[in-house]
């Protein structure tokens, strides 16, 4: 469903990703993992088609089509989500206003009528019990004044009405409490289909227990250097990205010699 | 410069009660005398009036032969057509609310006059108003209706003087909608005067609307004197005119009088807004509050010039202004100019003012949920200029403004940013 080959990523000049290939699978869950800075959430971004990224090698197959000329939206309609690192605050425009807005854009965009007002409070109502908030969140301004956790259960929230086809969820897990992160974990197992694919990008292997990868990547210094299945993020927890460091400064060095 | 003979000539045009000849006639020396304002005064130094002296500006000449179409207002309405009134559909005594020409046919108001001050345009429109409303609530009376002053301009290169004086008694509480607007595409200059006196403990509410044709010219002036415990609350919103400025010179008499300003202009093409305020805190524990939203799209360009004094003795008032505003083109221009002078004691102040660009990232976030970008960015407009309508809501108006304001908002560029 995703192929991305031997994608290269700068920004102003300065190369942030270096060479990443990725194949992602229906109905598979990979984990990102990695140090602080390594490119992870550029990625992300570049999938979701951000502006200000310069993709100076590489490219990026989604559902058999070519994903980096579309816009952000058309990207979005065609399935793909994230849930951001950092959700954005937006004053003055309600959480059931972007929620239905957003809904009805890619319900127009697949040729489905729009859904009403009513019947999307009903369809909402449903989405935040699963995800244990509360009605009030929908009329307040999206993000502002919630809490850390109440922001990345606002963004699960988004994924759930959207019914993404490939979900990106970067950090989704940082700064929940140990409740709200079953609550998502559960709201991120009950949307698993055979035709959805996930990939989390996290730092902390404790989410995999709940959600339950194919395959763990180590992203290091701008390049996967290291994939694997369950366990890899186990010992990475274990041993620290310490263990891997020899791995990523031959790759370096590598690189540096050979390209 | 305009021939003073236009000037002569519109005065020669007014049937007005002959206790006021005498005044009119000194009012307009006054005005040829000192001529039009130009940049050089402090107060005008962003706006010119040049292309006025260019214009073959004249006094309306025929009586409009069609009623302009009015739509629905909610409440009762004093329509004006070239500064006649055309229609009415009111059920107040005209004790209440009338023409000018009426209120001052059986007795000029106290006060008429006397908040206006001297400024050159003000001297020209009180030399050659024409008609103009008058509203005085009685004591303790509160109307449940919002009266409509709509003002309108139909003729070419007309000179349009409307005048409207606003008494509130003690304790009365009313809701006021002035409307400018005239046909699209014709050059003319609007230059209204309202005054507005509210004695001890009166409130009023009041939208000013100026929806001057894309060409029209729009000089206009309120000015507001409030008794102690009194209320104004105000949402002025410039959304038309080639060149439009609204001064608001507002006296905190009383102690205790509260006054909250809000207002939001847009202007594109090449279209000027300028908003000045002089708020003059005069008491003790006087609350002002004023709250400004502009957008700037194409070439236009916007002015927020708020000055609040505080004089000696107006101990423990409260006086906030915010002025936010987004410049949505690389061309568009806005100045914002918040000022306080402080000279009293125990003094609560602040001012805050930002030009700034549309929220990329916040774009971005709506976009990646599959909002196209035109609905995303006019999700992000509405609800920036959303934060100073709250007075819609409070005075049951927002179905019947909305829809005026949104027809406004600057619409996407054609070019679409791709990634
Ligand atoms: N707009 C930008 N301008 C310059 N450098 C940037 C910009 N955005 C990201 N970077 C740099 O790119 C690198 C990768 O950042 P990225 O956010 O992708 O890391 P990450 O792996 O998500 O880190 P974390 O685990 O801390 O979230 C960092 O060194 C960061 O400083
Ligand atoms: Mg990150």
């Amino acid at each position: 469903m995703l192929q991305i080959r031997n994608l290269h990523v700068a920004i102003g000049g300065k190369p942030i990703l270096k060479g990443i290939d990725l194949t992602i699978h229906p109905g598979e869950v990979h984990a990102i993992m990695g140090p602080n800075g390594s490119g992870k959430s550029t990625l992300a971004q570049v999938l979701a088609g951000r502006d200000g990224y310069d993709i100076t090698a590489g490219s990026v197959q989604y559902l058999e089509r070519d994903l980096l000329p579309l816009t952000p939206e058309e990207r979005a309609r065609a399935g793909i989500f994230l849930a951001f690192q950092y959700p954005l605050e937006i004053p003055g425009v309600a959480n059931v206003q972007l929620l239905r807005t957003a809904l009805n854009g890619q319900r127009r965009s697949r040729g489905e009528a729009e859904m009403d007002a009513i019947d999307f409070l009903d369809y909402v109502k449903d989405k935040l019990a699963l995800l244990g908030m509360d009605d009030s969140f929908l009329y307040r301004s999206v993000n502002e004044g919630f809490s850390g956790g109440e922001k990345k259960r606002n963004e699960i929230l988004q994924m759930a009405v959207l019914e993404p086809r490939l979900a990106i969820l970067d950090e989704t897990d940082s700064g929940l409490d140990i409740d709200a992160l079953h609550l998502v974990a559960d709201g991120v197992n009950s949307l698993r289909r055979p035709q959805r694919a996930i990939i989390l990008v996290t730092h902390y292997q404790r989410l995999l227990n709940f959600i339950v990868p194919h395959q763990v990547h180590v992203l290091a210094g701008g390049r996967i250097v290291r994939s694997g299945g369950r366990e890899l993020a186990l010992e990475l927890e274990a041993k620290g990205y310490a263990w891997l460091s020899e791995e990523i400064s031959d790759a370096a060095d590598f690189m540096e010699t050979y390209l | 410069m305009i021939p003073p003979t236009a000037y002569l000539d519109a005065l020669s045009h007014i049937d007005a009660p002959s206790n006021i000849t005498a005044a009119r006639q000194d009012f307009l020396g006054k005005f040829l005398q000192a001529g039009l304002p130009d940049s050089h005064q402090e107060d005008w130094r962003y706006t010119s009036l040049a292309h006025l002296e260019r214009m073959p500006l004249h006094a309306p000449e025929a009586m409009p032969e069609t009623l302009p179409a009015l739509e629905d207002y909610p409440g009762a309405l004093l329509a004006y057509s070239d500064d006649r009134l055309v229609w009415q559909d009111t059920t107040l005594p005209a004790t209440v609310l009338s023409t000018l020409s009426d209120a001052i046919g059986s007795g000029m108001p106290a006060a008429f006059g006397s908040l206006a001050g001297n400024g050159s345009l003000t001297q020209l429109n009180a030399a050659l108003w024409r008609e103009g409303a008058c509203l005085r609530v009685p004591a303790g009376e509160r109307l449940r209706q919002p009266v409509f002053l709509r003002f309108a301009a139909a003729e070419p290169d007309a000179m349009l003087y409307p005048r409207v004086f606003i008494h509130m008694a003690v304790g009365s509480d009313a809701i006021l909608v002035e409307n400018f607007l005239g046909d699209p595409g014709i050059e003319y200059w609007q230059n209204p005067v309202t005054e507005i006196i509210l004695e001890a403990g009166a409130r009023l509410t009041h939208l000013r609307i100026i929806e001057d044709s894309k060409l029209a010219t729009h000089t206009g002036l309120t000015a507001v004197h409030q008794a102690s415990d009194s209320s104004y609350r105000a949402l002025n919103l410039t959304l038309g005119g080639q060149v439009a400025r609204h001064e608001l010179k507002l006296t905190l008499a009383g102690a205790g009088a509260e006054a909250r300003l809000d207002g939001v202009f847009i202007v594109e093409g090449r279209r000027s807004a300028e908003q000045h305020l002089r708020i003059v805190h005069l008491a003790p524990r006087g609350n002002s509050r004023t709250f400004y939203r502009g957008l700037a799209d194409g070439r236009g360009r916007g002015v927020f010039d708020g000055r609040v004094e505080v004089r000696a003795h107006a101990d423990g008032s409260d006086a906030q202004q915010s002025s936010r505003n987004l410049l949505l083109s690389p061309h568009a221009e806005i100045d914002a100019k918040p000022q306080l002078e402080i000279y009293a004691d125990d003094v609560k102040c602040s001012h805050g003012a930002t030009v700034g660009s549309l929220d990329e990232d916040a774009l971005f976030y709506l976009r990646s949920r599959g909002i196209d970008s035109e609905t995303a960015r006019r999700l992000l407009l509405e609800a920036f200029v959303g934060e100073a309508l709250g007075l819609l809501d409070d005075t049951g108006l927002r179905d019947w403004m909305m829809p005026r304001l949104l027809a406004r908002m600057p619409r996407s560029h054609s070019e679409e940013s791709r990634p």
